[in-house]
């Protein structure tokens, strides 16, 4: 409505959003006192540490180098030499396991960058502008709903040839819809509020209003949503790498030492127990932090 | 596009297997044996039916139309060739044929026909069936063993057979255009089972899917990607099978596979992990019968493609870089290391042929020489399913990957299913790849020609997926065809071995004995060298 926008609104403009900083920080901080207070997103919270401390420091803790084989060694049970024993082709497996931590936490990161960017924007466009737009978009959201998410990806790789890059883009592409249809969902609440209408009022342009506006305010949901799909994306790319459509040998990515390792089920259990080990703890502590999360976040359970 | 299918394909497939394992073994069998009683009224113990497990489906029941070995190892069962091997080795004795004779120039073959052979659909076989199956041998391009076996190509489809005819009712003439010395061998290979005419002409397009020959065994039914299963045939005229089913299941995936064989749901299997070899000595109610050896694994480099494997200095340097003792004891006591494109259970096998030894710095050198010295990216194509003469080539690819690092060559391995890795390789799209042989009739040519002839390096449908070009061996090969004198022939085989062995188109890997795994009951199973055999000797007691 204001065609010429008065100096004197302009810091009271200015003055709003800091304040509004403020309070999101002190909310941060009540949130994350409460994720502690939780003794199971405290676990997990642990387990995510101790794996990005393992991987940033792979090479000095593992006790070897994970490519080198020894033929003659292979198959050994767990000893003080190879604590968690060697594989089919004499390989250390902690050695491996320590690297395989940094493939995992690559995936996790590139596969939910992947969904949150394309799935955020595809969400806050569909709900904010809605009509024919938000009708496209969220039909092709139920479209690639309708496909089971593993076999939508081996789909992917299928297509796009295997190698863990791959991998990632088509787990990354497969989250997408979650993360369009919880942006979508806040927005739509957020779009209704009086804030808006007042930037709106102000003449505010939609990128403006979108990007500083709206999506902040939806930014709980979206840092759940991505936690919870850290775990997810690292399970399902273990699974195309366990089909042979991920990581490529002689990568140490736990999936594919899975695989590499069945063969020897009945009489070597140790080749494919840790690597599963590995798997359910990363995936188990991403999900026990976003459970945490969430009920933090949820301004429903504050008291 | 086919691939991607496939290992959709497979992988639904896998996990519906995984499934179905964990909750129908019990019930399965029990309706098996309650059909039974039912069906065979007469018999006072019910019927004796034989499980085979293996990890892929036939592709088709006409011989005609395939190569791979589970196709074969059924319809060996179906139908009879004109002469067949012995159980134990490939010496030729009598099948549909009881006498036979060759002109002195080597170019007319005369068989005598048994004169009491029906076919499964009632029919009597007679000279004119035998006539009619080759004329339609003749006519297309599809059945690839005919023209490796006689040289048949698009411009030229009957090879060097030029004239089958019916020179009585139950004798037949061959007319070669030139002296083959393994002919009499070569139609004792299971791929040149006779079928019905009438049968043939009868399903047309289809005729794959309802398979017609003389053997001990009559199809019954064809469950796709599950079971085939064929039963006895009272009237075959060689040996009545002793079994009255065998049911052909597939099981992808070995370790599944060999807990069936564990839990009794099966009863023979095919293709077991050689970690599993102790176990099965260790069970009271298990045995591994061990085929004979007359096979070879190898990594063949793509001469063809303009780069590094076109140069024979780097062939040689790949051999050297590879530490085969160590490579071999990856086949965990299955496999003896190969030196040679034929093995030694062959005749004609050359064992002066020394191997090249392993030295990486050797290796490094002839690389600096040829032009390689910080060396280069190849593509290694490697089959996903464990095969007869490789039990686990992912595992030896990634041993030889580390290897060859250590002289600067960098491997990416490219794992594909079965049937895209033959379509790959015989298109030459790999530099390097994995493949291997299984001997079909006990004759050096079988191997030499096939896998590394000039001749059978054609784009497409290569059976030498090194194309691998070389003239002297070529007129070496030729004349080993061409003469009858075995003595002569073997001399002719080691030269070429050695001329293989200088011009390294391959990496031998190893000759295996491959390990069938077995329910106690099971008596009388007899492994051939060539793969596959008839069962009708075979027993459960």
């Amino acid at each position: 409505m204001a065609f010429q926008p008065e100096p004197v609104q302009e810091p009271a403009s200015m003055l709003a959003p800091e304040k509004q900083a403020m309070k999101a920080r002190k909310m941060w901080v009540d949130s994350l006192l409460r994720i502690m207070k939780s003794k199971t997103s405290f676990i997990g919270l642990l387990i995510i540490a101790l794996l990005l401390i393992t991987a940033l420091f792979a090479p000095l803790i593992a006790s070897h180098d994970p490519a080198a084989q020894s033929i003659v060694d292979r198959y050994q049970p767990p000893s003080g030499k190879h604590i968690l024993g060697t594989d089919e082709l004499g390989r250390d497996i902690f050695s491996r396991i320590v690297y395989g931590t940094r493939i995992s936490i690559q995936i996790g990161l590139i596969a939910v960058g992947i969904s949150l960017i394309i799935g955020v924007l595809l969400g806050g466009i569909a709900g904010y502008f809605g009509r024919w737009i938000d009708q496209v978009i969220m039909r092709i959201i139920d479209i690639m709903m309708a496909f089971p998410s593993i076999l939508l990806a081996i789909a992917l790789v299928a297509v796009l040839g295997p190698s863990l890059r791959n991998a990632m883009i088509a787990v990354g592409i497969v989250g997408i819809p979650q993360f369009a249809r919880i942006v979508r969902g806040a927005v739509l609440s957020v779009k209704e509020t009086e804030y808006i209408e007042a930037a709106r009022a102000i003449g505010a342009k939609d990128g403006r209003i979108l990007g500083q506006h709206v999506l902040p305010n939806c930014l709980a949901p979206i840092i759940v949503q991505a936690t919870l799909s850290i775990g997810t994306a690292i399970l399902d790319a273990a699974g195309l790498s366990f089909l042979g459509l991920g990581a490529q040998p002689p990568s140490p990515e736990w999936g594919a030492m899975l695989s590499d390792g069945r063969a020897a089920l009945q009489t070597a259990p140790w080749v494919i127990t840790f690597p599963g080990i590995a798997i359910f703890l990363v995936v188990l502590g991403f999900n026990l932090f976003g459970d945490g999360l969430r009920d933090a976040l949820d301004p429903r359970l504050k008291q | 596009m086919k691939k991607k299918t496939g290992l959709l394909l497979l992988a639904i497939f896998c996990s519906l297997l995984f499934v179905v394992a964990a909750c129908s073994n019990d019930t399965g069998s029990k309706k098996d044996s309650g059909k039974n009683t039912e069906a065979e009224g007469s018999g006072s113990s019910g019927e004796k039916t034989l499980v085979f497990g293996r990890g892929a489906d036939s592709i088709q029941l006409d011989p005609s139309k395939v190569t791979d070995g589970e196709s074969l190892n059924v319809t060996i069962q179906i139908y009879d060739t004109l002469v067949k091997y012995n159980p134990e080795d490939t010496e030729v004795q009598p099948s549909l044929a009881t006498e036979w004779n060759v002109s002195d120039d080597g170019k007319k073959w005369t068989f005598k026909l048994r004169d009491d052979v029906k076919f499964h659909d009632g029919t009597d076989f007679t000279a004119e069936d035998v006539v009619y199956n080759f004329e339609r041998w003749q006519t297309g391009a599809e059945f690839i063993y005919y023209g490796y076996m006689f040289g048949a190509t698009e411009d030229n489809l009957k090879g060097i057979v030029d004239k089958v005819e019916a020179t009585g009712d139950y004798e037949v003439t061959f007319t070669l255009s030139e002296p083959n010395a393994p002919f009499l061998n070569t139609v004792a290979m299971s791929a040149f089972g006779i079928a019905s005419p009438e049968a043939i002409e009868k399903y047309g397009e289809d005729y794959s899917k309802h398979p017609v020959g003389t053997g001990p065994f009559v199809f019954e039914e064809w469950v796709p990607d599950d079971q085939i299963t064929l039963k006895k045939n009272e009237d075959y005229f060689g040996e009545v099978a002793k079994l009255d089913k065998v049911v052909f299941k597939t099981i992808p995936d070995n370790g599944a596979r060999f807990m069936e064989l564990q839990s009794g749901t099966i009863d023979v299997m095919n293709g077991l992990n050689p970690q599993d070899i102790q176990t099965v000595e260790g069970d009271d109610n298990l045995q591994i019968i061990r085929r004979p050896s007359m096979n070879v694994a190898y990594m063949a480099m793509n001469t063809d493609k303009e780069g590094p494997m076109a140069d024979k200095k780097v062939r040689q340097a790949i051999n050297m870089a590879v530490d085969k003792e160590q490579l071999i004891t990856l086949f965990e006591g299955v496999g003896k290391a190969a030196k040679n494109p034929i093995p030694p259970s062959l005749w004609g096998y050359n064992d002066d042929v020394e191997d090249y030894k392993y030295d990486p710095d050797k290796a490094k050198a002839l690389l600096a020489e040829a032009g390689y010295a910080d060396g280069f990216d190849v593509s290694l194509y490697i089959f996903s399913n464990p095969r007869d003469y490789m039990p686990q080539p992912k595992v030896t690819a990634q041993a030889i990957q580390e290897m060859l690092k250590k002289v600067n060559i960098n491997v990416k391995i490219v794992e594909s299913d079965w049937d895209t890795h033959l379509e790959a390789t015989e298109n030459g799209k790999h530099d390097m790849a994995f493949l291997g042989w299984t001997g079909d009739n006990g004759d050096p040519d079988n191997f030499l020609y096939v896998l590394l002839d000039k001749d059978n390096a054609k784009m497409g449908s290569a059976g030498n997926i090194a194309f691998y070009k070389s003239d002297e061996l070529h007129d070496l090969l030729k004349q080993a065809q061409v003469e009858m004198d075995q003595e002569k022939r073997s001399d002719l085989y080691k030269k070429a071995q050695e001329l293989v062995h200088e011009d390294a188109p391959w990496l031998p890997i190893a000759h295996t004995t491959p390990p069938l795994a077995a329910n106690k009951k099971v008596k009388n199973y007899q492994p051939h060298p060539t793969g596959g055999e008839a069962f009708n000797l075979v027993d459960i007691q």
